[in-house]
């Protein structure tokens, strides 16, 4: 355009071309910082809340309070009371709450068929919270077999450790199935005695269980009569590596599986360098902005007799605005952009990475990413105006 | 677009005023559309101060100055703009070129300045041609002559549309002959506008045919 040409005579931007490129250089590094500071976000949100990374294990997590030294020897003081159960249960981050009920007698177990006889412990949990679908997961008075639940690590430490060891031979889960160890239940005056049938493997619950039918009775009949509290519970939450979650464990001196929670502490960890990163985007952008507005004032007010003649011989001062503007908006659209377009490209790398290890991440950048760019822009773009047209006007 | 001034007095020059008799100042004072009006005034009596009133780039008297029936106070910044396009012209008597450009790319900055220019980019050579500047057209406004820049700042102002157009002692600079193309000129293309001028000199002169002749 014409005027435009002999404007860009009249108005030289070259006066501040250190400043200018100052504060597109810090535009860039700053959206840089504050992208990738987002991508990152999203990037471990979706690792962890992700259907492709879901890990079905962590939902459930047992919990117990922590045993101290001065807590030995008083088992009161490891039980969950009625009002810290009913508390734990309301925490929004709690789906589901089940007490473990412990068994009052004590439990021997013979299987004849390995000559292996071993002391052992039944706890039992409400049957939603068993991941253990059998037909034979039920129990009424009267009936000699008793299904029972054990852990999977269990068969594991058995297999590769006790068997190994002890010259046994290895048993595949089909065949631990099968076998009907004996099951002696007694409180030293009475014993009954069952049929024990392994039902199944739990991956979910480390414990050793009966159905809640069967240890209702048992402790009815074998125990103290009096039902004692639970000093174990389970718990589903959406997100085991929830700050809320960690926060409350350590505010009530409860324990759970560390292993579930460690994603807890990366994740503070990585929320920590995130934020610290996005923040000094921040920053920057500010600094950038500030550099901009003063590259603005330096131009202006350099050929403020120049503007105030152009505008006496008739230039709307929007014109100029617009010109000025004119000069900036491309050159900082163009930064948005590359900006964009690294975030997107060490994106893409990352998703192919991680993908190797099983991690699933999307290869393009999220939407939080690309909103947060047309943001940014948008902002420098209304501050740029803004201080346009105040110097502008104070010229004119 | 009548131009009206409703006592009107400079605040700098108010007391002078009044002690000497003056036709514009503290007076009721219309300028009808089409007429060519001479304002004549020794120095010091604000004859550029008026210039810069009527064209509203001053703003220190009392009193109303209307353009088109509307205060100049009541205009907003892009109104005027588009009245300095449009409807009101002027050549101030320091000239006010731009010395980084060219003679010639001031004025086709004035022509370019309106979206639809009124002239085709060959008029300013033309207009040169009359005015016997052609020669400098390529060199920088600074280079100028007082004279060669006082007729630049002429085409200048004739480069766009107006009803009315402003003169601060247009030809003080200027030999009689050139003088006389310049006032050809500028009265041709007035009369092309159904426009008038309002034009100030110290003296008395011959160069058009007033119909008003105003004291300072």
């Amino acid at each position: 355009m014409q005027f435009n040409r002999i404007l860009k005579k009249i108005i030289r931007t070259g006066v501040g071309k250190s400043r200018y490129w100052m504060a597109i250089i810090g535009l860039g590094v700053a959206m840089l910082l504050i992208l990738v500071a987002l991508q990152v976000h999203t990037d471990f949100n979706e690792l962890l809340h992700g259907s492709r990374n879901q890990n079905e294990r962590a939902d459930y997590l047992v919990v117990n309070k922590l045993i101290t030294n001065d807590m030995m020897g008083k088992p009161e003081k490891t039980v969950f009371t009625p009002e810290e159960q009913k508390d734990f249960a309301a925490q929004p981050f709690v789906e589901a709450f089940g007490a473990i009920t412990a068994a009052q007698f004590n439990v021997q177990m013979q299987a004849d068929q390995l000559g292996f006889q071993t002391l052992a412990f039944f706890e039992a949990v409400p049957d939603t919270f068993l991941d253990v679908k059998s037909d034979e997961w039920k129990w009424r008075e009267g009936d000699q077999m008793l299904p029972i639940v054990v852990p999977r690590d269990f068969v594991n430490m058995f297999n590769f450790g006790f068997a190994l060891g002890n010259g046994i031979p290895q048993f595949s889960e089909t065949s631990i199935k099968s076998l009907t160890p004996e099951v002696i239940i007694s409180n030293g005056m009475q014993q009954g005695q069952f049929r024990g049938k392994i039902a199944g493997f739990s991956d979910r619950i480390s414990t050793v269980l009966v159905p809640q039918s069967f240890m209702d009775w048992a402790n009815a009949r074998y125990g103290k009569g009096v039902a004692k509290l639970p000093s174990r519970v389970v718990i589903r939450v959406k997100d085991p590596s929830s700050i809320e979650l960690k926060n409350y464990l350590e505010q009530h001196n409860y324990s759970t599986d560390s292993e579930k929670t460690k994603y807890n502490k990366i994740r503070g960890i990585v929320q920590t360098i995130v934020s610290v990163v996005g923040f000094f985007g921040g920053v920057l952008l500010m600094f950038a902005l500030l550099v901009f507005s003063m590259f603005i004032q330096l131009v202006i007010s350099s050929c403020r007799k120049e503007i105030r003649l152009l505008v006496t011989l008739g230039t709307a001062p929007k014109r100029l605005q617009r010109y000025l503007l004119g000069q900036l908006v491309p050159v900082y659209f163009v930064t948005g952009v590359i900006a964009l377009i690294v975030v997107s490209a060490a994106q893409w790398w990352a998703s192919g990475v991680l993908a190797k290890h099983g991690m699933f991440v999307a290869p393009y950048p999220g939407i939080m990413t690309i909103v947060a760019t047309l943001g940014i822009l948008a902002l420098v773009y209304v501050v740029n105006l803004v201080t346009v047209r105040k110097e502008i006007q104070a010229h004119t | 677009m009548q131009i009206e001034l409703s006592a009107v007095v400079p605040v700098p020059l108010r007391d002078r005023i009044r002690q000497r008799p003056s036709d514009i100042w503290d007076r009721e004072v219309a300028f009808q559309p089409g007429q060519f009006v001479k304002i004549k005034a020794p120095s010091g009596t604000g004859k550029t101060t008026l210039v810069h009133y009527l064209y509203n780039i001053r703003y220190d008297y009392t009193g109303t100055i209307k353009a088109g029936g509307k205060p100049w106070r009541d205009y907003s910044a892009a109104q005027l703009a588009a009245i300095r396009q449009e409807n009101i012209s002027v050549v101030f008597q320091d000239l006010r070129l731009f010395d980084q450009l060219t003679a010639e790319e001031n004025i086709e900055l004035k022509r370019v300045m309106n979206n639809k220019p009124l002239y085709p980019a060959g008029k300013i050579r033309e207009f040169a041609e009359q005015l016997g500047v052609t020669h400098v057209l390529g060199q920088s406004a600074a280079t100028l002559s007082y004279g060669e820049r006082q007729r630049i700042a002429i085409i200048r102002a004739l480069m766009q549309p107006f009803q009315w157009l402003m003169m601060d002692e247009p030809f003080s600079h200027l030999d009689e002959g050139n003088t006389a193309k310049a006032a050809q000129l500028i009265g041709q293309e007035c009369r092309a506008r159904n426009a008038g001028f309002i034009l100030t000199d110290l003296d008395h002169d011959q160069h058009f045919n007033y119909e008003v002749t105003y004291q300072l």
